[in-house]
C-alpha cells in the first residue's frame, strides 16, 4: 500500500500552466479512468482548482510517480520535462499532511481561505462517483475535510478577511448586524460597482440603488441586480436614505462631499449609522464625511490598514493551525498502520495455514493409519502450534506508536517473505 | 434573628460571591475569547440571580410584606434586575457583550445592600398591598432597564469611536454591531418608560388613597417631581430616537438620563425627600 500524491499548485506551477493543468469534472472522470486502465493507480481522487491540480492515490506499480508526470503530460498535452521541474511530490505521511494542510487553508494563495473545503469534497464526490476512491482514499479525504474543519473552528484562520469583498463584509458586519434587508447605493457602474452589486444581491440587500455620470449606464447595472437607478445629482439625498453607500469611480475630484451629505441627513433623519465605503483612486468621498455624527467612512487606506492587522493575525494563528494538521496527520498515520497490521496478520495467517496444510497432505499417507479420534487430534495439534506461533506477532504488530507499527509491520513481511508468498 | 433572616442574609452574600466571580470573568471574557470563560460567567451570574431572588423572598417572608421597602432591599431588587436583564439579553441575542457592564453594576448595588443592611423589622400595615409592591417592583425594573439603557449607549459610543478611530482589533472589535446595540437602547428605554409609567401612576394612586390624611402636602414631595421629570426627560429621549434622531445623540442623551436615575435613587431619596428617605 503505497500512497503517493503528484500536484502543480500556485508556488511552484506558473498561472498558464495551471491554466492548462486544469480538470473539468469530466476530465477529471476520463483521466481517473486511464489511470486505472494504465494501471498506475489503485484508488485515486483529483483535486483541480484555480490554484492547483493534485492527483492523490495509491501506487498499483513502483514507478507510479514517474508514471503520473508521463500521464498528465499526455493529458494536457504539455512538455514532460516542465512538468516534472514544477511538479510536488510526496509519497506516505507527507500525501495525508500535504493534502490535510490544503483542506486547513495553509497552502492557499490567501492564507485561510474557506472554498477550498468546499474543492475537495467535490473532488471526493466526483471519484466516489467515479468509484476510483477506496478505504484508503476514501479515509485521506474525510481526514482532510474533518482536519480543515477542525482547524476553522479551533483557529481564527478563516475569520479575519483580508479581501476588498471580504473587509466591506466585515465593516458592514460590525456596524449592521448582517446586510440583509438593507439599502445600499452605488457610485459608479465600472467593474468594481458591478462585481460589488453581485455580492450584495447575494448577501440579501433589500435594495440597490445606482447613480453614475452615465444615467444609461447606472439603469443598465441597476436592472442587471434588480435595483433602481438614481439621477447623479440627487446622489447626496439618495445616500442619506441608505445604510450603505460605495463608491468606485474615475472622477479625479470627490463627487460625494462632508457639505452635500450633511445637508441631506438634515433634511431627511434617518434611524441608524451610515457606512460609507470609498473604493475609488484617487478617493470619491471627502474625508470630512467621516466626521459626521453617525457615519463612518473607510478609503482603501483605511481597508489596507485593516487587511495588514487581519493578515497578522492570521499570521499568529498558522503555528496553531499547523499543530491541528499534524494531530490529524498522526491520527491518519495510527489508522493506516493499524490496517497494515491487520493486512500483515490475516497475510501471516494464510501463509502458516498453507505451510501446515501442505504438510498435512505430505503425510496423509501415514496419517491414514491412524484411527480417526487420532487424526482429529493431529489436525487440532497443528492448528494450535500455528495459533501460538501467530500469537506473538499478532500481540507485537500492535505496540508501539504509529511508526514503530509500520516498522514492525515491515519487519514481519520481509522476514516472512509475506510479499513473495502473495504473489 | 429569625431563621427567614439568616436565610436571606446568607443567601445574599452566595449571591454576592456568584455576582463577583461573573463580573470578573465577563470582563476577562473581554479580553480573552476562551468560551469556558463566557460559559463559567453565564453561569455564575444565573446561580447569583437566583440567590438574589431567594434573598428576596426570605426577606419578604421575615417582613411579611415587599422585601424592598427601604433603600437597602430596592437596592438589592435592583442589583436582581440588572443580572435579570443581562442574563435573557445574553440568551435572546447570543451575546455576552452587556455582561462586562451589567454585572458590576449588579455586584456594585448588592454589595450595598449586604454590607449595609440592617435588622429586618416588622412595617407599617399600609405598606403591605399589592399596590405598593407593584409600584415599588415596577419603578425598580424601569431604573434597571434605564441603567441597561445607560451600558447598551455607552458601548455604541465606545464601538462607534473605535470605528472612526479605525481600532480595528481589540476587545472593541468583539462588542456587537453598532445596530444592534441602537436597537437594543431603544428596546430597554421603551421597557423602562413603559414600566415608570405604571409605577408612578400606581404610587400616585396608592399615595393618595393612603397619604391623605396623614401627609396632605404628599403631592409636592420632590421625589415626586423628580420621578416624573425623570419620565418626561426618557419620553422626550424615545420620541426623538423613534423619529430618527442621531444615534450618537440618543446614546449621549440616555447615559444622560441614567445620571437623573441616579441622583433620584440617591440624593433625592436620602437628602431631599422626606415622604421616600426609606430610613424610618
Amino acid at each position: 500500500m503505497n500512497l503517493l500524491f503528484v500536484g502543480w499548485d500556485h508556488r511552484a506551477a506558473p498561472l498558464d500552466l495551471r491554466e492548462r493543468l486544469a480538470f473539468t469534472p469530466e476530465e477529471a472522470r476520463e483521466a481517473l479512468d486511464g489511470l486505472f486502465a494504465e494501471h498506475i493507480l489503485s484508488e485515486g481522487a483529483i483535486v483541480s482548482t484555480c490554484n492547483r491540480a493534485e492527483v492523490y492515490g495509491i501506487a498499483a506499480r513502483e514507478d507510479s510517480l514517474d508514471a503520473l508526470t508521463g500521464f498528465f503530460s499526455r493529458f494536457h498535452s504539455v512538455d514532460d520535462t516542465v512538468l516534472r521541474q514544477t511538479a510536488l511530490s510526496g509519497r506516505g505521511d507527507a500525501t495525508a499532511r500535504h493534502l490535510f494542510r490544503v483542506a486547513a487553508g495553509l497552502d492557499s494563495m490567501v492564507v485561510g481561505e474557506a472554498q477550498i473545503l468546499g474543492q475537495i469534497r467535490e473532488a471526493h464526490r466526483l471519484a466516489t462517483a467515479a468509484g476510483t476512491i477506496r478505504t484508503v482514499t476514501n479515509r485521506l479525504f474525510m481526514s482532510a475535510l474533518e482536519c480543515g474543519k477542525r482547524v476553522r473552528a479551533e483557529t481564527a484562520l478563516g475569520q479575519k478577511p483580508t479581501s476588498v469583498a471580504g473587509l466591506a463584509l466585515g465593516l458592514a458586519a460590525r456596524i449592521f448586524e448582517s446586510l440583509k434587508g438593507r439599502k445600499v447605493l452605488l457610485i459608479g457602474a465600472g467593474e468594481t460597482a458591478e462585481l460589488t452589486a453581485r455580492l450584495l444581491a447575494d448577501d440579501g440587500v433589500s435594495e440597490i440603488l445606482v447613480t453614475n455620470r452615465s444615467h444609461e449606464k447606472g439603469e443598465a447595472l441597476a436592472a442587471a441586480n434588480r435595483g433602481r437607478a438614481v439621477r447623479w445629482e440627487d446622489r447626496a439625498r439618495a445616500a442619506a436614505g441608505v445604510d450603505l453607500v460605495l463608491s468606485a469611480t474615475n472622477a479625479t475630484e470627490p463627487v460625494l462631499t462632508a457639505g452635500a451629505l450633511r445637508t441631506a441627513l438634515h433634511a431627511a433623519p434617518r434611524r441608524g449609522p451610515l457606512l460609507v465605503l470609498d473604493l475609488a483612486v484617487p478617493r470619491d468621498v471627502e474625508t470630512e464625511v467621516g466626521e459626521l455624527s453617525d457615519v463612518y467612512r473607510y478609503d482603501l487606506d483605511a481597508l489596507q490598514e485593516m487587511a495588514d492587522i487581519n493578515a497578522r493575525a492570521r499570521a499568529s494563528e498558522i503555528p496553531r493551525a499547523e499543530a491541528i494538521v499534524e494531530e490529524c496527520v498522526l491520527k491518519f498515520q495510527e489508522w493506516r498502520s493499524g490496517l497494515l497490521q491487520a493486512d500483515v496478520v490475516r497475510s501471516l495467517r494464510e501463509k502458516l495455514e498453507s505451510i501446515r496444510r501442505v504438510e498435512l497432505e505430505k503425510h496423509a499417507g501415514k496419517l491414514a493409519a491412524l484411527s480417526a479420534p487420532d487424526r482429529a487430534a493431529v489436525e487440532r495439534l497443528t492448528e494450535t502450534l500455528v495459533a501460538h506461533i501467530l500469537h506473538d506477532p499478532t500481540v507485537g504488530l500492535k505496540e508501539g506508536d504509529g511508526s514503530e507499527r509500520l516498522e514492525r509491520a515491515a519487519a514481519v513481511r520481509a522476514l516472512f517473505r509475506l510479499d513473495e508468498s502473495t504473489k | 434573628m429569625t431563621n427567614a433572616a439568616q436565610i436571606a442574609t446568607t443567601l445574599g452574600w452566595a449571591a454576592l460571591v456568584a455576582y463577583a466571580l461573573s463580573a470578573i470573568l465577563y470582563t476577562t471574557s473581554l479580553f480573552r475569547t476562551h468560551p469556558a470563560i463566557g460559559r463559567a460567567a453565564t453561569a455564575f451570574a444565573i446561580v447569583g440571580a437566583l440567590s438574589n431572588f431567594g434573598t428576596l423572598y426570605a426577606r419578604s417572608v421575615a417582613l411579611h410584606t415587599v422585601p424592598y421597602r427601604d433603600l437597602l432591599g430596592s437596592m438589592k431588587l435592583f442589583g436582581f434586575f440588572l443580572a435579570v436583564l443581562n442574563i435573557v439579553l445574553e440568551l435572546r441575542h447570543r451575546d455576552r457583550s452587556l455582561g462586562p457592564f451589567l454585572m458590576p453594576a449588579a455586584l456594585a448595588f448588592l454589595l450595598l445592600s449586604v454590607s449595609l443592611t440592617s435588622p429586618v423589622h416588622a412595617d407599617a400595615p399600609e405598606l403591605k398591598g399589592p399596590v405598593f409592591a407593584l409600584h415599588v417592583t415596577l419603578n425598580m425594573l424601569a431604573y434597571a432597564a434605564f441603567a441597561v439603557a445607560c451600558a447598551l449607549s455607552l458601548l455604541y459610543l465606545w464601538v462607534g469611536r473605535s470605528l472612526k478611530k479605525r481600532a480595528f482589533s481589540g476587545p472593541a472589535s468583539r462588542l456587537p454591531s453598532l445596530s444592534y446595540l441602537e436597537r437594543a437602547n431603544r428596546t430597554s428605554l421603551s421597557l423602562g418608560v413603559l414600566a415608570l409609567s405604571i409605577g408612578l401612576f400606581l404610587g400616585l394612586f396608592w399615595a393618595s388613597r393612603m397619604w391623605k390624611g396623614e401627609h396632605p402636602l404628599w403631592a409636592l414631595d420632590p421625589k415626586i417631581w423628580f420621578a416624573l421629570a425623570t419620565l418626561a426627560f426618557y419620553i422626550f429621549v424615545l420620541v426623538r430616537a423613534r423619529r430618527g434622531a442621531a444615534p450618537v445623540s440618543t446614546a449621549r442623551l440616555s447615559v444622560a438620563g441614567f445620571l437623573l436615575v441616579l441622583l433620584s435613587y440617591t440624593a433625592v431619596n436620602l437628602f431631599v425627600s422626606k415622604l421616600h428617605d426609606f430610613t424610618s
